[in-house]
């Protein structure tokens, strides 16, 4: 083979080039940072002084969009989580229950949460927790680490009445509790 | 020289292995993240042996770099199907779509290697494209890295800049130092 110092054909070198960065460029650009739908729902708020519970405008919002399961949501999920109030301490996971068509809160609804913590990983670590006649849930969990590169929640709605909802959101390391509400839609 | 050798294979897989993300992880994390962490010394050693005399040693630490790649992906599979099968999924989170076309750019820049005196292209087109797909698979390799929380973070992520961006340059040494031994045994 006949060697010089330069590529025999380098136009046809260069749109190669050309072609792979810019498709990976174009890869990386459409992804969503921590996944589709995957939103950050942690804050660093002090949970122990500020329990459970929404502010007034949260309370009676205009509109309530269907909350929709996003990519991943059901990753590890065991139906029948059992039921308990504390999977250890230190962070706070709640929010509240609505209907979508009519924005009411519904009272002793069934939201199953499932994350890694320090005391196991997201098929150990598993509850079932009901909400009060306000529509809130609160569950106080371990810290959540970041077993798959990013600290990450599950809460899973899935029994009758309304259609299921499997979410998965993110929170960061520092983080403390984290707020995730549901709006169930009729049907489905 | 040794000191530093050891130190560029000791530091990243000690920081990993002694951050709180592998508390209540299973033996297959703890062998994923050891075997990323090595990859990343690998990575970063790599480019230096390209620019020296010691090709059959850069030949056995490319295939020794793929081979903790793969380690580092089997592992997650073991560790959480769910989540190693989502993390590949195009809803995936731009961190894993990073570790996924660094480790295909991997694979060619190995294939390349093995295949170099059967591939119908010349060397400065063989140089070229080799150098441009190491630099891919280094540049998503450290980029997943970074934005990956748990293994290498705080004194982990200036590792992984230093290292990073050591081994870019080094891309770039290398280079330059083949061709002009290519073009020196041309001339000669």
């Amino acid at each position: 083979m006949v060697r010089t110092d330069r590529p025999r054909r380098p136009w046809i070198l260069g749109l190669v080039i050309v072609l792979i960065t810019a498709g990976v460029a174009a890869a990386l650009i459409t992804s969503e940072e921590s996944g589709t739908g995957a939103s950050d729902v942690g804050d660093r708020a002090d949970a122990a002084d500020q329990p459970a519970g929404p502010d007034r405008a949260e309370a009676s919002p205009a509109r309530c969009e269907p909350t929709e399961s996003n990519p991943g949501g059901t990753n590890n999920y065991i139906p029948d989580a059992p039921e308990a109030d504390s999977l250890g301490s230190g962070f706070v996971i709640q929010g509240i229950v609505r209907t979508a068509e009519g924005c009411r809160p519904l009272d002793g609804v069934r939201i199953q949460v499932w994350l890694a913590t320090e005391s196991g990983g997201e098929q150990d670590n598993r509850a079932s927790t009901f909400t009060d006649s306000e529509g809130r849930y609160r569950l106080e969990t371990d810290p959540t680490i970041p077993q798959f590169g990013e600290p990450n929640i599950h809460v899973g709605y899935d029994d009758s009445g309304y259609r299921e909802v499997f979410i998965r959101r993110v929170v960061d390391l520092e983080d403390t509790r984290a707020k995730i509400d549901l709006n169930l839609a009729r049907g489905g | 020289m040794a000191a530093g050798l050891t130190a560029v294979v000791v530091v990243p897989v000690g920081l990993a292995l002694s951050d709180g993300h592998l508390a209540s992880g299973p033996p297959a994390l703890v062998l994923s993240t050891a075997a990323a962490a090595l990859a990343v010394s690998a990575l970063a050693l790599q480019p230096l042996l390209a620019g020296s005399h010691r090709i059959s040693w850069h030949r056995a630490l490319g295939g020794a770099a793929l081979a903790l790649v793969l380690v580092h992906i089997g592992g997650l599979f073991l560790v959480e199907v769910d989540d190693t099968l989502f993390a590949m999924s195009p809803d995936g989170p731009t961190r894993a779509r990073m570790a996924l076309i660094g480790t295909l750019a991997l694979i060619a820049v190995v294939i390349l290697g093995v295949a170099r005196a059967r591939l119908p292209m010349s060397g400065p087109t063989w140089r070229i494209l080799h150098a441009f797909l190491a630099t891919l698979a280094i540049v998503l390799g450290f980029g997943h890295a970074l934005l990956t929380d748990g293994a290498l973070d705080g004194p982990g992520t200036a590792v992984l800049l230093g290292f990073g961006a050591a081994a870019v340059l080094a891309v770039a040494g290398a280079y330059v130092a083949r061709a002009r031994r290519a073009r020196r045994a041309g001339s000669g």
